[in-house]
């Protein structure tokens, strides 16, 4: 059965204005931040506090795909991997999706049977490898893979970032209830 | 400690042509941005054994040359959107590049690629609300010439996202 999705921490004008001056430079002083929206800077400092701590922003460095990550000169290539859920076996997909560390993000979509994974390969043989790995998981009635040939648009700044722990963890802490100000 | 051939904390604020790739001294302080990506120069500088200036120079070239960028990931429900789909077109008598132009020009459209599938357009939508969404894959389907079939999958929970490397050029 589908996982129960809880509620997530609201958010205001603020927080989003906020995000959009940080988008394409999370290095952005605050004080620059503070003078552009008319707040005060303890104010920026604690929404963004607030934000990251419930998952809903990342300040994060991304290496271009096309300069190669970490150990490689090269550039990467980008492969989906969608697979279909036999019933009752999701969770133990899941996790075992989860336990492969080439997969970089994983949803689940369309009440739940389905799993779209993203992995970023450095070469045609871990794209191989990981498509070995995926396949030999009990319980995958079906499984499609797709390699980016192009990127046409790609947004950094908007994306579904908050999981499932980062949602849990701020209902816990109370983060999501009040704005810190 | 970096030891290198010449000294790196009298290095002039690095010129990069596009295309270059990252060095040893680049990789380590993104290991130090990936923990806080707002840490600052001087105490990234100090973990390194590193100045500041250089630490702040070699940032600021990485970003000048489109090798790595400093980003805030929000999520989409911070931007007041409610839903996110993955939408996927089969095209045939177009090519799926003209498509996906289409696609990108919506500001809703947040990443458009090309794969290798039986779909060969994929891109991730963004809605404010449910009848959005019904709209947009109606439109796509009557509105974009080539499209043959649509495929909509509603994204629900996040079990991951662990970014480290992306399209930064697109």
């Amino acid at each position: 059965m589908a996982m129960e999705t809880p509620e997530y921490p609201s958010t205001d004008q603020l927080d989003r204005q906020i995000a959009v001056m940080l988008a394409d430079d999370a290095r952005l002083s605050f004080r620059k931040i503070a003078a552009d929206l008319g707040v005060t800077e303890g104010t920026v400092r604690g929404r963004v506090r607030r934000l990251q701590a419930s998952g809903l922003l990342k300040l994060v460095p991304i290496i271009d795909i096309a300069s190669g990550g970490p150990g490689t000169g090269n550039g990467q290539q980008m492969l989906f991997i969608t697979v279909k859920c036999a019933n009752g076996k999701f969770d133990e997909v899941r996790e075992g999706l989860l336990a492969m560390p080439l997969i970089r993000a994983l949803y689940d979509a369309n009440a739940a049977h389905r799993l779209i994974a993203v992995c970023v390969l450095s070469s045609l043989d871990e794209a191989a490898e990981i498509t070995n790995q995926v396949l030999a998981l009990d319980g995958i009635r079906e499984a499609e893979t797709e390699i980016v040939l192009q990127t046409i648009k790609y947004n950094t700044a908007i994306a579904p970032i908050a999981t499932l722990e980062d949602i849990a963890r701020a209902a816990a802490s109370g983060t999501g209830d009040e704005a810190a100000d | 400690m970096i030891s290198g051939g010449r000294s790196l904390s009298e290095e002039k604020p690095a010129r990069r042509a596009r295309g270059a790739s990252l060095d040893e001294v680049d990789r380590r302080i993104i290991e130090v941005l990936t923990r806080d990506g707002r840490a600052q120069s001087t105490s990234i500088g100090e973990e390194l054994g590193l100045s500041g200036n250089l630490v702040a120079n070699r940032i600021r070239a990485m970003d000048a040359a489109g090798l790595m960028r400093v980003v805030a990931l929000a999520d989409f429900r911070v931007h007041g959107y409610k839903m996110l789909a993955r939408i996927r077109l089969k095209v045939s008598g177009r090519a799926p590049i003209e498509v996906a132009n289409e696609l990108a020009a919506s500001e809703d459209v947040l990443s458009v690629h090309i794969t290798s599938g039986r779909y060969p357009v994929s891109c991730l939508y963004a809605f404010r609300n449910a009848r959005a969404m019904l709209e947009a894959a109606r439109n796509v389907y009557a509105d974009i010439p080539g499209v043959e079939d649509v495929d909509v999958e509603l994204l629900n929970n996040v079990y991951r996202y662990n970014p480290t490397v992306g399209p930064l050029g697109a």
